[in-house]
């Protein structure tokens, strides 16, 4: 049976607080913490991972007050499938939690120096330890992507039996391109009838592809990151997710999507990471347009360059005189200023602009186009 | 949304058989790299940049737009006169006069670019579709006459009418084109999309197709994959995606994607990877993110518990190619995600002994540390917590090695 786009739902579950701030080198405070939490329940996000327990009690702390801080949505902690961790998670008040094991010979191996029975048996007695609790759990396969098939299986079905919230594929290594990705999961969903979602590393550049590819198969579920901020090359960005399956996919979630800007400056902030001028969505320069060609087009119709108005995702459009510039953005800047330029006017500028540009290695700001004016205007005086 | 059995016909067909060999690099950092707002290379950089390109084995490069005139022609025509082992490739609008300036630049290709979507048609050309067709026949017509490679550029491609593309690629192919360039102009293809129309162009008209995309949903990489697949032999990317908005398919990125997810090795030197990065973050005055994929400096850095205390034992645990590949290093930071082990790890590297019992309690001090300080810690402050922890530390810490160096 074929869904209409348009009636499918696809849920986010975000992960800036955990895997996010598992990136080396970033700690964020307890304040930006919640401030985050706060940021992505007021834009719509419906889960949010939090943190992990097991880590320390100042970590401990920090969970207790997110959890108090009256946010709608639901939070869930991350833990290992160790029975003794669930105590921990549920101290902090939380009532969501991811349980995570690696389930590829070469993880169970290296990592665990056990094999795939011991792997079963652990996560049936940490299941236990959160039915206990009455928790819901997400049971996450680290390294999903290199684990033989039939075991995998074999976990889905155990899921499925033991009633848990959903399977979540982890692509550690980021192993997946898009096709394998589609194949991977319509095998397993063809197989068994579980909610499942992805969990996507940009290894290759490819998380967000990824990520749509599993919608496409029918996953339910996708694990974001802002900015896609994560451990190594990081996560699917939620920004990316969002746009991507509203303009490629045409599925909307009712994001507030304007705040996009503002929350990615915010863990920009707060992970001490700059969000790169060419970031995809939120970047500045994503609605920069300098080359003659490119900002002639959308001085005459943005729909030629842009897919959405930049207002969408808190962004401003900008049309840059540089090198590659042409005369339409100088006819079109000047008459901004309130100057109107013939063609020839607008030509010589041109290229005492360009030249410029190519002396000083950058883009004009708006007041050297002024100074080049007034030169220009100086020199046709004299003669 | 497509219905789920095109899906399946689109997975029986994908991931035929690639043949390295076929599989050419058109780099257009050059071109399109510096055409984004407010890049603008010195001549010498680019010289240097053509360089680098031929050394690690490039197939061509697109050197710029030689129309443009003044220094952007000169360092052009310098760049043909490398004599370089890679094709030199002069960018066009499809007008005669542009040619005839790539002429004047000794390059031995040209792209030929004009837009093939009704919306660039009506709304930025203002012209008609038979007036495109017109420009593309003047145009190749006259790179013919010099025995020039002439790729047809399909300008925004993906919004093109399907009907209307084949005719254009059909066109190109008739005029002895040698290739088509399927330009993914404001990267709105997803790649099943991608590999869909690309494989329809193929089938049907059986010109050489190359792949231009963009990354403003986070897909150039997966589209130019997609495109491979599909049966497209040339990929135009960029070095480190630098391009207009959100910027292209990273040259990086497709190579090391192409061998270790496709099996497909282009024989590119990828231990120049990250000096390449770092000369071109420079030129543009870009850093290089620490998280950028395949070259950024903190790919191979690990901090938290399980990544790097696994890692440490069998680095395939969490990596599909080693630091060396691609000229960087792999590295053990402290911070608020490390524990136990990797804490002795650190230490011991650093020529430091400590007991699993106490590197428990250093952990968590450390940790603490990281914290307040909102960053991971320098040696130098390892080093001394350590030597404070082993100073004032409980009974049974090893006094025996208390503050030796070894």
């Amino acid at each position: 049976m074929i869904v209409e786009a348009k009636d499918r739902k696809i849920n986010i579950i975000d992960t800036t607080l955990r895997n996010g701030e598992q990136a080396a080198g970033v700690v964020f405070s307890k304040h930006e913490k919640i401030r985050m939490a706060k940021m992505l329940d007021e834009i719509g996000i419906s889960e949010i991972e939090i943190g992990t327990p097991s880590i320390g009690a100042s970590e401990r702390e920090i969970i207790k007050e997110i959890v108090a801080s009256g946010i709608k949505g639901k939070l869930f902690t991350y833990t290992e499938a160790i029975p003794e961790n669930i105590a921990l998670a549920v101290e902090c008040g939380i009532k969501n939690i991811i349980i995570n094991i690696s389930t590829s010979d070469l993880h169970i191996k290296v990592k665990y120096g056990q094999n795939k029975t011991w792997v079963l048996n652990q996560l049936r007695e940490t299941i236990a330890a959160a039915k206990h609790y009455d928790l819901n759990y997400i049971i996450s396969a680290e390294d999903a992507t290199r684990t033989d098939l039939e075991f995998l299986l074999k976990l889905l079905h155990l899921a499925q039996k033991k009633e848990a919230y959903r399977f979540r594929i982890c692509d550690t290594v980021s192993r997946l391109d898009p096709f394998r990705t589609f194949l991977l999961i319509s095998t397993i969903l063809n197989t068994v009838d579980f909610p499942v979602e992805v969990y996507n590393h940009n290894d290759f550049g490819m998380a967000t592809a990824n990520a749509m590819a599993a919608v496409r198969a029918g996953a339910v579920s996708l694990v974001t990151s802002i900015s896609g901020i994560g451990e190594g090359t990081g996560n699917a960005a939620l920004e990316e997710i969002v746009m991507a399956l509203k303009y490629l996919e045409n599925i909307d979630l009712g994001v507030t999507t304007a705040r996009f800007r503002e929350i990615a400056e915010y863990v920009a902030k707060a992970s001490a990471r700059a969000v790169p001028v060419w970031k995809a969505i939120v970047g500045t320069n994503v609605f920069a347009h300098e080359s003659g060609i490119h900002a002639d087009g959308v001085l005459k119709n943005p729909i030629n360059y842009e897919v959405f108005e930049p207002g969408e995702v808190g962004l401003t459009r900008q049309i840059v005189v540089g090198k590659h510039s042409g005369s339409h953005t100088i006819l079109h800047k000047f008459k901004e200023f309130g100057i109107e330029l013939t063609i020839n006017e607008a030509n010589d500028i041109l290229a005492m602009s360009r030249s410029m540009s190519v002396d000083l290695k950058r883009p004009l700001f708006d007041k050297e186009l002024m100074y080049i004016y007034k030169d220009y205007e100086d020199n046709n005086k004299k003669i | 949304m497509r219905g789920l059995d095109v899906l399946t016909e689109f997975s029986m067909k994908a991931g035929h058989k690639i043949e390295p060999k076929k599989i050419k690099i058109d780099d257009t950092t050059l071109r399109d790299g510096e055409q984004t707002a407010g890049v603008v290379f010195a001549n010498d950089e680019k010289i240097h940049i053509a360089k680098m390109l031929d050394k690690v084995g490039v197939h061509q490069i697109e050197a710029g737009i030689p129309t443009m005139g003044g220094d952007e022609k000169a360092a052009i025509k310098a760049i043909a006169a490398l004599n370089l082992n890679c094709s030199i490739l002069g960018w066009n609008r499809a007008v005669v006069s542009d040619i005839d300036d790539s002429v004047e630049c000794g390059v031995d290709a040209v792209a030929i670019s004009i837009s093939a979507s009704d919306i660039h048609i009506e709304h930025k050309l203002r012209k008609s579709r038979e007036w495109v067709l017109d420009s593309v026949k003047t145009a190749v017509d006259h790179a013919k006459k010099y025995n020039l490679y002439v790729s047809v550029n399909a300008e925004d491609a993906s919004r093109a009418d399907m009907e209307f593309l084949l005719q254009f690629a059909r066109t190109a192919r008739d005029l002895g084109a040698d290739r088509l360039r399927y330009c993914d102009t404001l990267g709105i293809l997803d790649p099943f999309e991608t590999f869909m129309r690309v494989k329809t162009i193929i089938d049907i008209v059986g010109i050489d197709v190359e792949m231009h995309t963009h990354n403003d949903f986070g897909m150039a990489i997966a589209n130019a994959i997609a495109g491979v697949k599909a049966g497209a032999t040339y990929i135009n990317t960029t070095i480190n995606g630098l391009g207009e908005r959100a910027g292209n398919a990273a040259f990086e990125e497709f190579v090391m994607a192409l061998k270790y997810l496709e099996n497909v090795d282009l024989g590119i030197d990828t231990h120049l990877f990250r000096d390449i990065s770092e000369y071109v973050a420079i030129a543009s005055g870009r850093f290089i993110p620490t998280w950028k994929p395949i070259v950024g400096a903190n790919l191979f850095v690990y901090e938290s518990e399980i990544r790097a205390s696994t890692t440490l034992i069998d680095p395939k645990t969490f990596e599909l190619f080693g630091p060396e590949d691609v000229g960087l290093k792999r590295k053990l930071i402290i911070g608020k995600s490390s524990g136990v082990h990797t804490l002795i790890s650190k230490l011991g590297s650093l020529g430091y002994k400590i007991g699993e019992k106490e590197a428990a309690e250093l952990a968590e001090i450390v940790r603490e540390k990281a914290l307040s300080l909102k960053r991971a810690l320098f040696d130098s402050e390892i080093i001394d917590t350590f030597n404070s922890f082993i100073g004032t530390g409980p009974v049974g810490a090893d006094s025996k090695n208390k503050g030796v160096n070894k």
